[in-house]
């Protein structure tokens, strides 16, 4: 593809449209209650806060009173839980579940490692900040943080999504060239996701002045279209 | 006239009744679960809300045209199985449709989440969907051996003259005090087309990412729980209408089906699961076994 394609490349821009119908709006409401009354989690355990979620899911504490389960498919998740350090190589993988995972999805980080790094942060293997790769709704500091600031996040997390503040997911479509540029920056400019993100930008409507640039622009020229996989015995 | 429109009020009122009480069978079942467990459990309204989140996602993701007909195929099997299962005041369409109809299409989900799954390329969808269909041949052998058992002992494939043979003289004459050996086979194939533990080969969470539905999110797993509800309300409906006498009121009624779902609830969560070749020896030996010998006494 030449340069002055990739110039062509933009996406129509939809204003937010309001609902003006009030039972929409009581409707809206209902479904953001019971978003914040159902969560699934998918809990990617990469670091020692993992051994936290036992306790919080069992019998001493139990999650599901709270209406929070585990589930073991990116397709089915709310929640992406990330409990510890998030190695490059783990940041691929974590980035790829995020983008598998049907929005509205919110991603908690525990632990310190991903606020900072923590004791990793001189690691040169490690990703130190959680939110430049994709957004992050919450983070429960502690290392580790107890199965009481799990729920206790958790808990915090619901009071956002019912009042509707748990929009993070839509800044990585609004964002996209700034979280990519900082993907590229860690992986290399052939950096690419089965996931077309620019596509479902434009399909929900969510996309902003952000999502394309410069990044976009190494993105699109180097994206090689996905292939079924071969079959084979 | 008259009757033509009483008949289709009561064939869509039928799958909104059983919808309603299959949501609070997982209630109990989770419940149930939690207890066991030394947990409190969900709250009332938490298979609402689940479903109603699912529904509610705002990014779908679709693998193509046969993964939203297999999920419909899954639910629609369903809605049309609980129009042929009577229920205390509304027969629906159970005295044309009969018994082996109703086996038919108690099959149709299975087929229907089988054509959804293919579609979505997932290794752990398909060999999901593999055990799911072989559990299927498994439990429907004793199952079918059953369902001919009792049809033969009361001379019908009708449930509304079976219910009808079985309210005549009280628990005497209920099918559970008649033929004890095939209810009891039928309880274990029950328990085995629940799908939970120890037969829960095809969800297996740990080894294959709950199998059929790993690919499903938003409506999709919106349309499998919507399934499940279904699916414990006509298991359990049709148990009580085989077995325990049907409904002579709702309260009784209720209390039957609600009662025969707790045995393999309280089973499922104590144990393991078996091996897939081990499901279908111990599908094809035991409660065979137990069938057989029931239909031997029945037909004497």
């Amino acid at each position: 593809m030449k340069k002055s394609d990739l110039d062509k490349v933009k996406i129509k821009q939809i204003p937010a449209q309001k609902r003006t119908n009030p039972f929409a709006n009581v409707f809206d409401e209902f479904v953001g209650f019971c978003r914040s009354r159902s969560m699934f989690m998918l809990h990617y355990c990469t670091g020692c806060g993992a051994i936290e979620l036992p306790p919080a899911m069992t019998s001493r504490f139990d999650m599901e009173r709270l209406g929070i389960q585990p589930m073991v498919s990116p397709r089915q998740a709310d929640i992406l839980l990330i409990t510890g350090y998030v190695s490059i190589k783990t940041l691929k993988r974590v980035i790829l579940t995020y983008e598998q995972m049907a929005a509205p999805k919110y991603v908690i980080g525990i632990c310190s490692c991903t606020v900072n790094g923590g004791m990793y942060w001189q690691s040169y293997a490690t990703a130190k900040k959680l939110d430049e790769y994709f957004p992050v709704d919450l983070y429960i500091a502690g290392c580790m943080p107890r199965p009481e600031a799990v729920i206790e996040g958790l808990q915090q997390l619901m009071q956002k999504i019912k009042a509707n503040e748990a929009n993070s997911w839509k800044q990585y479509y609004k964002n996209y060239d700034y979280f990519l540029g900082n993907q590229q920056h860690l992986f290399g400019n052939n950096w690419q996701t089965p996931t077309d993100v620019i596509g479902e930008a434009e399909t929900y409507q969510l996309a902003g002045p952000n999502t394309l640039g410069e990044h976009t622009k190494i993105l699109q020229s180097v994206q090689t279209p996905l292939k079924p996989l071969e079959m084979k015995l | 006239m008259n009757e033509t429109f009483l008949t289709i009020t009561e064939v869509i009122m039928m799958p909104i009744v059983a919808f309603i009480i299959g949501l609070f069978m997982v209630l109990m079942m989770r419940k149930l679960a939690a207890r066991i467990q030394r947990r409190i459990g969900p709250g009332v309204f938490q298979p609402l809300y689940d479903i109603v989140k699912l529904y509610g996602k705002q990014t779908q993701i679709s693998h193509g045209l046969i993964h939203d007909i297999g999920i419909i195929m899954a639910v629609g099997g369903y809605v049309a199985a609980v129009t042929l299962l009577p229920v205390p005041g509304m027969n629906g369409i159970a005295d044309k449709g009969g018994i082996i109809t109703l086996t038919y299409l108690l099959m149709v989900p299975s087929l229907g989440l089988a054509l959804g799954v293919g579609q979505c390329a997932n290794p752990n969808g398909s060999i999901g969907i593999s055990r799911a269909l072989t559990s299927m041949l498994a439990y429907d052998i004793p199952f079918i051996i059953v369902i001919f058992g009792v049809a033969t002992h009361f001379s019908s494939t009708s449930l509304v003259s079976i219910i009808a043979a079985q309210q005549v003289g009280g628990f005497g004459t209920w099918g559970i005090s008649e033929m004890p050996l095939l209810a009891l086979a039928g309880l274990f194939a029950l328990h085995a087309s629940l799908g939970k533990h120890p037969f829960e080969i095809y969800v297996a969470p740990a080894e294959i990412a709950t199998g059929p539905m790993v690919e499903m999110g938003g409506k999709f797993l919106g349309g499998l729980f919507v399934m499940q509800s279904f699916q414990l309300y006509a298991a359990s409906v049709l148990y009580v209408s085989l077995f325990l006498g049907g409904g002579e009121n709702w309260v009784t009624f209720l209390l039957k089906c609600f009662a025969v779902l707790i045995i393999p609830f309280a089973i499922a969560y104590l144990f393991p699961r078996y091996r897939t070749e081990d499901l279908v020896r111990l599908m094809w030996k035991w409660p065979v076994m137990l069938a057989l010998l029931g239909i031997a006494f029945v037909m004497n």
